[in-house]
Parts: C-alpha cells; sequence; structure tokens
C-alpha cells in the first residue's frame, strides 16, 4: 500500500505540473480525490488492512491527500487569477477612441463677465437691482439732470418709442427709481441692456450692456468712490491693479471722472492694447449731483452719494481677447464653445 | 476742436513741452484727443532755385533741371511741371524727404535721367491754394518772395505749428474759443492769462445813416450787437491769419470772412456778416417765423418754416435764420463796401429745435445749442473791429448798434470749505481753494470757512458748491484723491429673484450642453409674421420705435422664437454640425398697453437646437428636468403653436398653467427662416416659473420593506399616447403604487396594423410591511381594468 501511495503521490505531482487549466484541474481532482477516485478508493479499502495498521495507513493516506489538494488549492488559485488576467486583457478597450457626445455648454461671455463683477459688489454689500428696458424719460433723463433739450443729451443717442417713452439709454434710471423709491442708506448696482442709436460695427452696437452702481449714506466721500473702485479692480483683475481718476462731465455727478485701470493685458507697462499708456479706460464715475438727489427726494443737505458706470462689452472683449464686438451678438456656436468659467 | 499751439502762446506762456502740455490738460479737465505737429508730416523740403532748364532727351514733357537747394552743388532734378522757369523759387523735396501721407522721396531714373530729389506742388506738400496763394491748380508752387536756397518751406507756408485737438466737454462751452483753452491751460500751468488788449479805431457816423435794426423777441434774442464796417477792400487776409485758420481746419476766403470766422475760433462768439447794400431798406428785423413762411438758405435749399423759429428778416422777408444760416441776398463778395458784423446771443434751446426740426446744423447753430455768453458779445465785436484795423480792411464806425435789454446778473455761489473737503474727500486749505478759484478769474471772498464766489460770466456751469468743489479738485489734482474704504457695516448684498432664477436656469441648461446667446431686443416686424400666428395673436402687435436704425431693428420682440431662429439658420448655414442654444431675455408685451405707457416686460427663456444627438425628446427632457430642479412639475400634453411640427409638438403644463412648449419647428417656417436641419425650439415662461418657483421640501427616509415588482404589456392603438396610459395607470394604482416606467414600445407585424405593444415595469410598496401577492394582485386588476377602459389598452397575451 506503501508503494501505492507512493505511485499515486507521484504520478499526481507529475499530472499537476501539467495541468495547465480549471478543466483539467477539476477531472484530476476528481480522479484523485473523487468518489470513485484513486485515494479515496484507497482510504476505502484500508478495511481489509489488520486493524492495528489501519491507523498508520491512515495518516498516510491522510497526508498525501492533504498535499495533493494543498497543492491543487495552489495550482487552482493561480489559474483562477490567470484566466481573470485574460478576461480582463479580452475585455480591454481602445481608451482613445471618440465617441459622438453632448459637452457641457456655458453662458454668454457678458453673462460670465457680468456673474464675477456681481460678485465682487454683493460682496461689498451692494443689492443688485434691474429696471426696464423701455423706460420713462423722466428715470432715464430728466431726474439725472438731463432735462429735454439739453445739449449733453445729444451724447446719447436715444431710441424713441413716444415723446416721453426711450429705450434706455444707460442703467442710470434703476438709481433713480431706487432713489425715489427707497430711503437712503442705499448700496445697489444695477446690471442691464442699453440701447444708443449707434451703427453696428467692431466698437459700436446699438444694443449693449451696462452696470452701475450708487451708494448714498451721510458721509459718503470721493475718496471712497476711489477706495471702491480700487477694491473692485483688485478683486476681478488681481493685487497689483490700480486706478486713475481724470476729470469728466456727466450731468448726474459732480464732481465727475473717468475712470482708467491698470492696463489688464500688459499690467500698465504699455502695449498695444493701451496704446502704450498702460491705462485702459473703463469707468465713469462722480459724486451724485446734490440737484439729481433733490429730484428724486433725498435730502441734499443730509445725504452724499458716489455713482458709478462700465460698459461690460469692453471688459468682455478685453478679458477674452475679442477684437470684433459682434461676434458677440452673431451666436456662432465656435464662437460660444470656446468660453468657460474662470 | 483743432487749436494752432502759436495762437494759445499768444495769450498764455506754455513752459512745457507738447506732450506734457497735453498730460497736464488732460488731467486737469481739458480732454485733448491728440497732437499733430504739422513740422512731422513734411520734411526734408527746402527753398530751392531753378538754375537751368533742358528738354528731358526722351520726353515730350519732362524737364531736366539743375537746382540750388542752398548746398555745395546743385542738384539734377526731373520734372514734370509745365510752369518751370529758371529763376524760380521753388519747394524742393530733397532725397530723404518726408512727404503728407507718408511719402519718401529716393533718388532714381526717370527715363534714363537721373533725378535726386522732387521739385512740389501746393497740394504735394498739404498747403492749398487758399493758404498760400500762388499754388496753382497743377505745377509748381512758386514763392512769390525772395528766399535763401535751403531754408526750411515749412515756416514760410504755415505748416509749421503743433496742431491740438481739443476735445471739450459739454459743460464747458467757454472752452470752444482759443480765448477759453487758453484760459484753462493758464490756470493748469499756472502761468499768467494774458487779457487780450481791444482797441478799436473808429471813423465817426450813425448806425441809423446805414441800417435800422429791431429786434421783436428778446427771449430767443437775448442780445444783438451789430458794427458798421465801410469802405471795405475785400483782400486776402495775411499769411499769419490764414495760417492760424487752416490748421485749425477752417478754410480762408477773404479778409472779411475770414476775420468773422477768426473772432468766432478765438472769443467762441458766431459772427455773421452782412454786405449792407444787400440789406433791403437797411432794416434787420429780428423776429419769429410767419406761418407757411419759406427761405432759401445759403446752401440753397428751401425750407419750411415754423412760427417757433427765430429768423433775421428784412421788411418783408426772412433772409436768415437766427444762429443756424445766413441767406443768399447779403452774402460778402468781392464787390463788397459796407459790412454789418451780427454778434449775437440766441436761446440755446430754441436753436436745438430748430436745427432737429429743419436737419440742418451749423458750427454756429452747434455753439448757439451749447451756449454762447451774452455778456461777451460785445467784447467779441470789438475784436473784430480791432482786426479790420490790423488788417486794414475797412473803416469802423464808431456807434454800435447793442441791444441786451436783460443782463444776466452775477450769481454768487456760498460754500463752505470744509464741505467742500467733506465731499472730496480732502483736505485742502481754504485758503488754496480761494486760490485756485481766482486762478480761474472767479472772485472769491474768503471769510473763515465760508467761501463767497462769483464766476465770470462765460461760465454758466458753475451753479453751486458742488461745482465748486469740482474745480478745487480738477486743479487741485485728482491725483490726490485717497482712496478709503466704505464704512457701515453692512451684510452681503443679495441678486433680485429674477437674475438669481436665470443665473441658475443659465447654469443648469450649459451643465446640459446648451450655450447661451443675446440677441438684439429689436427686431424685423417681418420676422413675427414669418412664424404663421394667428391674426388675432398678441405677439403681432409689436412696439415701434419712432427713429429705427433700419427696418431690421425697429420694433421690440415680443416673441425670442424669430431671433432664436435666424441664430440656428446662421449656424447651420455655416455648416456647424449641431447646436444646442439658448437665451433668457424679455419680450416686450404692449396688447394690454396704452399711449404713454411702458409695455409689459416679461422675461422668457428660448431654447433652439439642432444635430445628430438631439430629437424632440431630448429637449423636452431638458425642459422638464429643468422646471423639476425648481420644484415645478408638469404634465407633457401635445398641442403645437402655428410654427410648431403639429405632431411632433407638446405643452408643459403645470395644473392650468402652461409653463413651457416644446417642439419640432414646422417645415414652412424652417424655409421662411432658410433653415436647412430639422430643428428643436422650446420656450419657457420664465415669469410663471418665479411664482410656482417652491424650494426643496423635507426628504424622505428609505423604505425599510422590499418592493414588488410587475411588468406588463399592453396593446394599444397607436394613436393613444403612453403619457395618457401612465396616467391612467398611476391613477388606478392607488397609495401601494409607488413607480410606473416604460422600458419598450414594439410596432410590428406580430400586432394587427394601428396598433403598438408598450411595456410597463410597476413598482408596488408598502412603507410599513412586505406586501404579498393578495396585496398586489387586485391592484393590478384594476389597473388593467382601468387601462382596457379608459384607454382601450389590453394586455398582450
Amino acid at each position: 500500500m506503501e508503494e501505492q501511495l507512493r505511485q499515486i503521490q507521484e504520478e499526481a505531482d507529475r499530472q499537476l505540473a501539467g495541468v495547465t487549466d480549471q478543466a483539467g484541474l477539476d477531472a484530476l481532482r476528481l480522479k484523485l480525490l473523487g468518489k470513485k477516485g484513486e485515494l479515496t478508493l484507497l482510504r476505502r479499502s484500508m478495511g481489509s488492512l489488520p486493524a492495528e495498521e489501519r491507523p498508520r495507513a491512515g495518516q498516510m493516506i491522510n497526508a498525501v491527500c492533504n498535499d495533493i489538494t494543498e497543492k491543487m488549492d495552489a495550482l487552482g488559485a493561480k489559474i483562477k487569477k490567470q484566466e481573470q488576467a485574460k478576461k480582463l486583457e479580452r475585455e480591454s478597450i481602445d481608451v482613445t477612441e471618440p465617441r459622438k457626445h453632448t459637452p457641457i455648454g456655458c453662458q454668454h461671455p457678458v453673462s460670465l463677465v457680468q456673474d464675477q463683477i456681481l460678485k465682487v459688489f454683493t460682496g461689498m454689500g451692494f443689492d443688485v437691482v434691474e429696471g426696464p428696458e423701455v423706460e420713462l424719460d423722466l428715470f432715464n433723463f430728466e431726474l439725472l439732470n438731463l432735462p429735454k433739450n439739453h445739449p449733453a443729451r445729444d451724447a446719447q443717442d436715444t431710441f424713441y418709442i413716444e415723446d416721453n417713452i426711450v429705450l434706455r439709454t444707460h442703467t442710470s434710471p434703476v438709481q433713480a427709481r431706487t432713489m425715489t423709491s427707497r430711503k437712503p442708506p442705499i448700496r445697489i448696482v444695477c446690471p442691464g441692456r442699453v440701447y444708443r442709436a449707434d451703427e453696428v460695427d467692431a466698437t459700436h452696437s446699438p444694443v449693449f450692456h451696462q452696470m452701475e452702481g450708487l451708494v448714498i449714506d451721510e458721509d459718503v466721500t470721493m475718496s471712497d468712490l476711489k477706495g471702491t473702485l480700487d477694491a473692485f479692480a483688485r478683486e476681478l483683475y488681481g493685487e497689483d491693479m490700480r486706478t486713475r481718476f481724470r476729470p469728466s462731465f456727466f450731468p448726474f455727478t459732480e464732481p465727475s471722472a473717468e475712470v482708467d485701470l491698470t492696463c489688464v493685458n500688459c499690467h500698465g507697462k504699455g502695449c498695444r492694447v493701451c496704446k502704450g499708456t498702460g491705462w485702459i479706460e473703463v469707468l465713469g464715475a462722480g459724486m451724485v449731483n446734490p440737484k439729481v438727489l433733490d429730484m428724486c427726494g433725498i435730502d441734499s443737505k443730509k445725504y452724499r452719494g458716489f455713482a458709478f458706470g462700465m460698459g461690460l462689452e469692453r471688459l468682455v472683449m478685453l478679458r477674452y481677447g475679442i477684437t470684433d464686438m459682434r461676434a458677440l451678438y452673431e451666436g456662432d456656436v465656435r464662437f460660444l464653445s470656446q468660453f468657460r468659467e474662470d | 476742436m483743432k487749436v494752432p499751439m502759436q495762437w494759445i502762446r499768444q495769450y498764455t506762456d506754455i513752459p512745457v513741452s507738447d506732450e506734457a502740455f497735453q498730460d497736464q490738460m488732460i488731467m486737469h479737465g481739458t480732454g485733448v484727443e491728440g497732437l499733430e505737429n504739422q513740422n512731422d508730416a513734411v520734411e526734408h523740403v527746402v527753398v530751392g532755385k531753378i538754375l537751368t532748364v533742358k528738354e528731358h532727351e526722351n520726353s515730350d514733357h519732362l524737364h531736366v533741371l539743375t537746382v540750388d537747394v542752398g548746398e555745395e552743388e546743385p542738384i539734377q532734378i526731373v520734372c514734370g511741371a509745365p510752369n518751370v522757369a529758371e529763376g524760380a523759387l521753388v519747394p524742393v523735396a530733397k532725397v530723404g524727404a518726408v512727404l503728407p501721407g507718408g511719402v519718401k522721396i529716393k533718388k532714381g531714373k526717370l527715363r534714363g535721367v537721373e533725378s535726386c530729389g522732387m521739385c512740389c506742388s501746393g497740394p504735394e506738400i498739404g498747403v492749398p491754394a487758399c493758404l498760400y496763394p500762388s499754388v496753382g491748380d497743377e505745377g509748381l508752387l512758386i514763392f512769390n518772395e525772395e528766399y535763401a536756397p535751403g531754408t526750411d518751406v515749412r515756416p514760410i507756408l504755415g505748416i509749421d505749428d503743433t496742431i491740438v485737438d481739443f476735445e471739450i466737454l459739454a459743460n464747458r462751452p467757454d472752452c470752444l474759443s482759443v480765448w477759453g483753452v487758453a484760459r484753462e491751460a493758464a490756470a493748469t500751468l499756472r502761468t499768467a492769462f494774458k487779457q487780450p488788449d481791444i482797441q478799436v479805431q473808429t471813423v465817426p457816423g450813425k448806425m441809423e445813416d446805414y441800417v435800422h435794426i429791431q429786434v421783436q423777441d428778446n427771449e430767443l434774442c437775448t442780445r444783438y450787437c451789430a458794427r458798421i464796417i465801410k469802405n471795405v477792400k475785400i483782400g486776402p487776409s495775411p499769411m499769419w491769419m490764414r495760417k492760424a485758420l487752416h490748421a485749425a481746419g477752417v478754410r480762408p476766403i477773404n479778409n472779411i470772412v475770414d476775420i468773422t470766422n477768426y473772432v468766432m475760433l478765438e472769443t467762441g462768439h458766431p459772427m455773421h456778416a452782412f454786405d449792407l447794400a444787400k440789406v433791403k431798406d437797411g432794416q434787420i428785423i429780428v423776429r419769429r417765423a410767419f406761418e407757411g413762411e419759406k427761405i432759401v438758405t445759403l446752401d440753397g435749399k428751401e425750407r419750411d418754416l415754423m412760427p417757433d423759429m427765430l429768423m433775421i428778416a428784412d421788411r418783408t422777408n426772412a433772409t436768415g435764420i437766427a444762429g443756424v444760416m445766413g441767406g443768399e441776398e447779403s452774402e460778402i463778395t468781392d464787390e463788397t463796401e459796407t459790412v454789418l458784423f451780427e454778434i449775437a446771443a440766441f436761446d440755446r434751446t430754441n436753436i436745438r429745435l430748430t436745427t432737429r426740426a429743419l436737419g440742418l446744423r451749423t458750427e454756429s447753430s452747434g455753439r448757439f445749442e451749447r451756449g454762447v455768453c451774452a455778456a461777451t458779445c460785445r467784447e467779441a465785436a470789438d475784436r473784430a473791429c480791432q482786426l479790420v484795423n490790423m488788417l486794414g480792411a475797412g473803416e469802423v464806425i464808431d456807434d454800435v448798434y447793442d441791444c441786451y435789454p436783460n443782463p444776466k446778473k452775477p450769481q454768487t455761489v456760498e460754500a463752505s470749505a470744509a464741505r467742500i473737503n467733506a465731499r472730496i474727500g480732502m483736505q485742502i486749505p481754504a485758503e488754496e481753494m480761494a486760490d485756485i478759484l481766482k486762478a480761474l478769474h472767479m472772485q472769491v471772498t474768503l471769510s473763515g470757512d465760508a467761501l463767497s464766489v462769483v464766476a465770470p460770466d462765460y461760465r454758466e456751469d458753475i451753479e453751486n458748491e458742488a461745482d465748486l468743489s469740482e474745480e478745487v479738485l480738477r486743479m487741485y489734482g485728482y491725483e490726490h484723491i485717497t482712496s478709503t474704504l466704505l464704512r457701515g457695516a453692512t451684510a452681503p448684498g443679495t441678486r433680485n429673484e429674477h437674475m438669481q432664477l436665470s443665473d441658475r436656469v443659465g447654469r443648469i441648461l450649459a451643465a446640459k450642453g446648451l450655450y447661451e446667446i443675446r440677441n438684439f431686443s429689436f427686431v424685423s416686424p417681418k420676422w413675427v409674421e414669418k412664424l404663421g400666428l394667428d391674426e388675432h395673436d398678441a405677439r403681432l402687435k409689436q412696439l415701434a420705435i419712432i427713429n429705427p436704425l433700419g427696418e431690421d431693428t425697429s420694433v421690440m420682440r415680443t416673441t425670442l422664437v424669430p431671433g432664436m431662429l435666424n441664430t440656428i439658420a446662421l449656424n447651420q448655414n455655416r455648416n456647424n454640425a449641431a447646436a444646442m442654444l439658448y437665451e433668457i431675455a424679455p419680450v416686450f408685451d404692449v396688447s394690454e398697453r396704452k399711449a404713454g405707457e411702458q409695455p409689459h416686460e416679461k422675461p422668457m427663456m428660448c431654447m433652439g437646437a439642432y444635430g445628430e444627438a438631439v430629437d424632440f425628446y431630448t429637449v423636452r427632457d431638458i425642459v422638464v428636468d429643468l422646471l423639476a430642479e425648481f420644484g415645478v412639475t408638469v404634465d407633457v400634453v401635445p398641442g403645437a403653436e402655428p410654427y410648431h411640427h403639429p405632431g411632433r409638438a407638446a405643452k408643459l403644463m403645470a395644473g392650468d398653467v402652461c409653463i413651457a412648449s416644446v417642439a419640432e419647428v414646422h417645415p414652412e417656417v424652417m424655409a421662411a427662416f432658410e433653415m436647412t436641419r430639422r430643428t428643436l425650439i422650446a420656450e419657457v415662461d420664465m415669469e410663471q416659473l418665479c411664482k410656482l418657483h417652491e424650494k426643496m421640501g423635507h426628504v424622505r427616509s428609505l423604505p425599510k420593506f422590499p418592493a414588488v415588482t410587475r411588468d406588463i404589456a399592453l396593446v394599444m392603438d397607436d394613436k393613444q399616447t403612453v403619457g395618457s396610459v401612465m396616467t391612467c395607470i398611476t391613477k388606478a394604482g392607488g397609495s401601494i403604487l409607488e413607480n410606473v416606467e416604460m422600458f419598450d414600445i414594439y410596432r410590428g407585424t406580430q400586432l394587427e396594423a394601428g396598433k403598438k405593444s408598450v411595456a410597463f415595469s410597476l413598482a408596488f410598496r408598502n412603507p410599513e410591511r412586505t406586501l404579498s401577492d393578495d396585496d398586489v394582485n387586485p391592484v393590478m386588476q384594476k389597473i388593467l381594468k382601468a387601462c382596457e377602459e379608459d384607454c382601450g389598452a389590453a394586455l398582450r397575451l
């Protein structure tokens, strides 16, 4: 029997070495350890042995069984791993293969820039207010110290609906509406679409977007205006931004200023965009004319205010290097699909 | 406004470079658009003396000249001008010279003969005949005076100055003059303004012997000043005057006309010169136009007048429109012997209305519209007479007509230095403020903190303390404004509801792959007509602009659809494979508007999409999901607008409210908009969305007990909508039916024609316990019965 066991063991080792897949392993397991397997049969035949030999024979058979089972389990694990690897290999795909899909879209560049600016100003405590685009002459002009037939109205070529109804030429009527309806302190920004009778070209459009700001309180100064615009410029374009005020004239502010920003393209070194000056003109601003406060029902002896306004298209064009404004309104998806949020 | 530097220097010193002058003027309130140095346009052009003239051997019109240009050797020049002559002095552009327009002169050969320069005509060096009269239309400019060969031609021809192009602000009409900018320059540079010394030599005479003037309307004509010049000798004005006018962009004509233009530019007062011999009956009447009156203006046009317009007239007819344009009859000619100078001030609003009504704007009317100071009329009139003296253009009569019944009284503005400082955020001492204001020719009385200020007559813009604060600040320097932060603690600001909503809609749509567009809000009235709307549709009633740029931008849109379709068409016509676009904007509803009212501005969202990956269902689901994001659940109901494909259109109903529509565009509408590919269009009423928007509530806890699922296939008429069957199932299923999903539709040979089989998966659940077949079976029976009875949908066996 010992001899028989030794042969089985040797034969098993030889056959195990030749097994390469699970089926072979299963067949071998059946041949040796199955119901009619060689080792099973051998164990069964143990009954014919003398009683005193049985324990030793049992131990020997067990040892061989254990050894073979161990080896078969190890081989089984190995085969399983190999087959898994083969399966994964078969399932591999070409990850570079393109597929038809819908990429993520984007809001309009004017919306993107407007949103950035609104974030800066709401952070500084400004509420966002909107108003009608078809506006009364009263709010668009008269309450802003632009009486009928005033030559300063010439600067704003106006579309008329009726004698007293216009397409708003700026977002300032929202300021007038706010002043006539809210009590100070007031701290608002008003973004929106505005209209001027300009023919369309690379830098003009009869429909464009503005954002204006208004602060009214008891002790507001021109320095606060500068501080606010400095903070705005730094938030939006970086710490090295400065503002430069130049005297100007707007009927609704006194004193008035044109406000230049450090050129966002060259950061003040001088380039093609700023025509070598290092500055770009982007804002109009000033202290609210006391006449305007009085006309809007705010006591100009008690309150002062400042206001500022900017054209969004100019900021958009500077930000994205757009040279022809018409691209913004044309809606060609090849243009629009280049944008993403910052 | 173009002003030559030399003219400004007559009235103040400018001790800085041209560039520094420009910068300082800008920083202290006088805009400068640019500097033009005339010297840069013409370089290396000198006086040349023609020594010899020979015929060119290979040409019948060219000459070969030797010219002395002040160098050791004469140079040889081939020249084609007909008026070459030995001994003539002409401008010669030497090799390396620069001519206007960037032309550069090089050495070259003309038909085999070497030419080392170019003899120039007036136009070739930017000198028109009116500036230097000896210029012929063709041929060389020949100098009238003797100059040494080699002399720079620029000072001789009056093209050697720097011209400053000022941009004068609307509140400073006084600066539309040499005196005005010189005063500003003096205040800016802290130099002295040299007050013009106006002395007029006169001869005795009486106005009434020459003219009878009557101003009938002192409201519209606040001042009328006239002076008479007799024994006028019309001729060219001197070089210095021609040069100044030319540099300022005005064409020199003759001495009298040039004086009127020179005075206008110098003082800001428009002037008019009448040939008195042609003033009928010696009568000048300033009156309003008669009803139905007409006039032929200097430009030869007949114009209809209105009673609001102010006329200069003789006894019977209007001869000119006051402040706008003179009449033909009284023009100055070479034969003019007696001249009347008119220097007047007219009501600016009236002039503005007149120019608007007539569509006629002139230099003069532009100045009157912006405001001409009545108080300084006489000074300007005398300046004109002084120039007559200087030019020897005639004799000035000592009598003066001056009708100025209501002189404007000087206004005192009271101000506080402390308040000015508070406004501008500075600490400028009151004394320094007083000095600044005095430098601007204001009379200032300082008493402690109080400033009493009387501005000069021409500073009509100075009305209150705020105006003074600007004067102080701009002269002190805007660069000194400090930067301070706003005081008063505040919470962050908020966006209004509409903006929050549209911003969120935009972000969701962008995430879904859409790009935002922004179309113009005004459109062609024809666009909406292409939609084939019912004639009573409110969208056909559009708000029109009185003065549009063109028909394509003449009415306010009542729907975003035509603009979207145009944009889609543009993308299709440019062969863009796909586009998914949206726009959020108000439409202008005037269906219930009365005259004098604003339209209702109704915010809308419009989507347009085409491309391989897009069909009706893609767009429908984007819109349904979008609405669901705002807590608005909708029923999809078939229904089409006239511009929709009638079989591929749905309305999205939130209860009774139609909040949105989704459809394929009708083929006829596609054709009308020149679209080539099937396109989906959707509209969402943002106003309704804002109203129906609901914030999210509490979460549901996850179920503890398993669901029972049952799959069924129902055969039904192909026309029966899946949605209606699902509604029917949901209703019949009651509280334990948790979810219904459609997972397959079959149409084909195994079914009767006109039928479809729709497979649904139903999930039942009771939150309290596990459901048994006994619970579910009766409900399934109920569902199948309802489907059969209400939808004609039978279980497929």
